[in-house]
């Protein structure tokens, strides 16, 4: 029995109503329909349930009128000034104008735009749900070829000039960084083998997603580029990584050419980089592109959606493969939007590049 | 002696290798000085690391030592930084 709002009606849900129609009655401004919805979701008694229901339920109508949960980001950006102690100096507080450090003035906005993407489009207050001040530090170290993610706070380096610019200039590094934060507060993926593979994928994929978002790009206006305009001149590529064609971003007498596989019969078995999770990261990726470009539109509503559903949803084990990051991604799909054209394409996807979805 | 530093991880996940032989060489004690400072600074099993930090992996000799991004001594940052300028 359908639930009608507004004629007194007591809802009844019987098994037959499927998890996704649950899950959206579960977001529903009306607690009538959305307070059943989610014991039902609850009833099942696994806390994966819990866990996921707790993440959808943080629409922007829990952040308005919950004051606990911020719509808005904190961010403070600190400089290192070129010396590698964390955090180094304050230099811009949330709120105040721009400051003469245009790698300052980048972060800030990077760090907003990915806020702006995870509570507007997926309801979810920073990266662990509640707001969490994001913080970043610029000029880490001289001549760093590198940013990175500590734990607590987002590094970059401005880069040698020869190889690499400074790591501010790209929106999706930024994201991607701020991602790794995201998973961690999650799914927490381990960093090694396919479970760090899927990690890096994970922050490539939120990196594409914020930067397309602050674009206005859909899926297929998207250069599904990691990394672009963050080369130096001299170096002989278009970025670090192409989620569009893994393995084909940059061929360059420095750097060597570009190590991603596009599927998995190209899998790299290597102990450097904790397994190869920079490497491997290239054949999810691909498959996320293809979800993204067969579906159409905006890459965060559908194909965004899913990958956020799955990292959010209490399933997804720290130590997961790339089947079982696959397999989650359709029961996502099926149970998000019900079998249709993105179950379908999501399968479609993960064959292409070699993972089963069984 | 001969001192190895590997770094791998790191954003791009591009590899770097470099490798000084001290001997023969005018400023090898300076060298080597630095190389049992690394050493006896550097305890424990590999360290976990960030997600994007480099990774180092220093040998003298036939010792071996694991360090990663940020966490790293200023004997670590001067030896790998060294060894892979010169010694790429």
């Amino acid at each position: 029995m359908q639930p009608r709002p507004n004629n007194g009606l007591q809802p009844v849900f019987c098994t037959i109503v499927p998890p996704h129609v649950l899950d959206k009655l579960s977001q529903a401004d009306d607690p009538l329909l959305a307070d059943p919805a989610r014991r039902t979701l609850e009833a099942d008694g696994a806390r994966r349930h819990h866990r996921r229901v707790t993440a959808l339920a943080w629409t922007p109508q829990a952040a308005r009128t919950s004051a606990a949960v911020p719509s808005k980001p904190h961010r403070t950006l600190y400089d290192c000034r070129h010396g590698t102690d964390l955090p180094g100096v304050k230099v811009r507080d949330e709120g105040d104008d721009p400051t003469r450090d245009a790698s300052v003035n980048r972060a800030y906005a990077g760090l907003g735009a990915t806020f702006d993407l995870l509570l507007t489009e997926y309801g979810r207050s920073s990266i662990d749900g509640k707001g969490l001040p994001l913080v970043g530090s610029v000029h880490y170290d001289e001549k760093y070829n590198n940013a990175f993610f500590d734990g607590e706070q987002m590094v970059f380096g401005d880069g040698d000039g020869e190889i690499f610019l400074d790591f501010t200039i790209a929106i999706d590094v930024i994201a991607h960084e701020l991602a790794h934060g995201l998973t961690q507060y999650t799914a927490n993926l381990a960093y090694e083998g396919q479970s760090g593979a899927l990690n890096e994928s994970v922050s490539d994929v939120f990196g594409s997603l914020v930067k397309q978002y602050s674009l206005g790009q859909s899926a297929d206006q998207g250069d599904w580029l990691i990394g672009a305009g963050l080369l130096a001149p001299r170096v002989s590529g278009v970025a670090l990584r192409s989620m569009k064609a893994p393995g084909t971003a940059y061929d360059d007498d420095v750097l060597g050419k570009d190590p991603q596989p596009a599927s998995m019969d190209d899998y790299v078995d290597t102990d450097e980089d904790n397994g190869g999770v920079h490497i491997n990261s290239g054949i999810p990726n691909r498959a996320f592109y293809l979800l993204a470009t067969a579906l159409g539109g905006n890459a965060w509503e559908r194909a965004g959606r899913i990958w956020f559903d799955v990292l959010t949803g209490g399933e997804l084990a720290q130590d997961a493969s790339f089947t079982d990051f696959a397999r989650l991604t359709v029961k996502a799909a099926q149970q998000r939007f019900g079998e249709g054209d993105e179950a379908e394409a999501v399968l479609k996807a993960w064959s292409e590049v070699g993972v089963p979805t069984r | 002696m001969r001192i190895q530093v590997s770094r791998t991880g790191g954003f791009a996940g591009i590899a770097r290798h470099g490798e000084i032989d001290t001997s023969g060489r005018p400023d090898a004690s300076e060298w080597e000085a630095l190389a049992e400072a690394v050493l006896d600074s550097s305890r424990g099993g590999p360290p976990a690391g960030v997600p994007d930090g480099f990774r180092y992996r220093i040998t003298v000799g036939d010792r071996t030592v694991d360090c990663a991004d940020p966490r790293l001594t200023q004997e670590q940052r001067t030896l790998i930084s060294r060894v892979l300028k010169e010694g790429a």
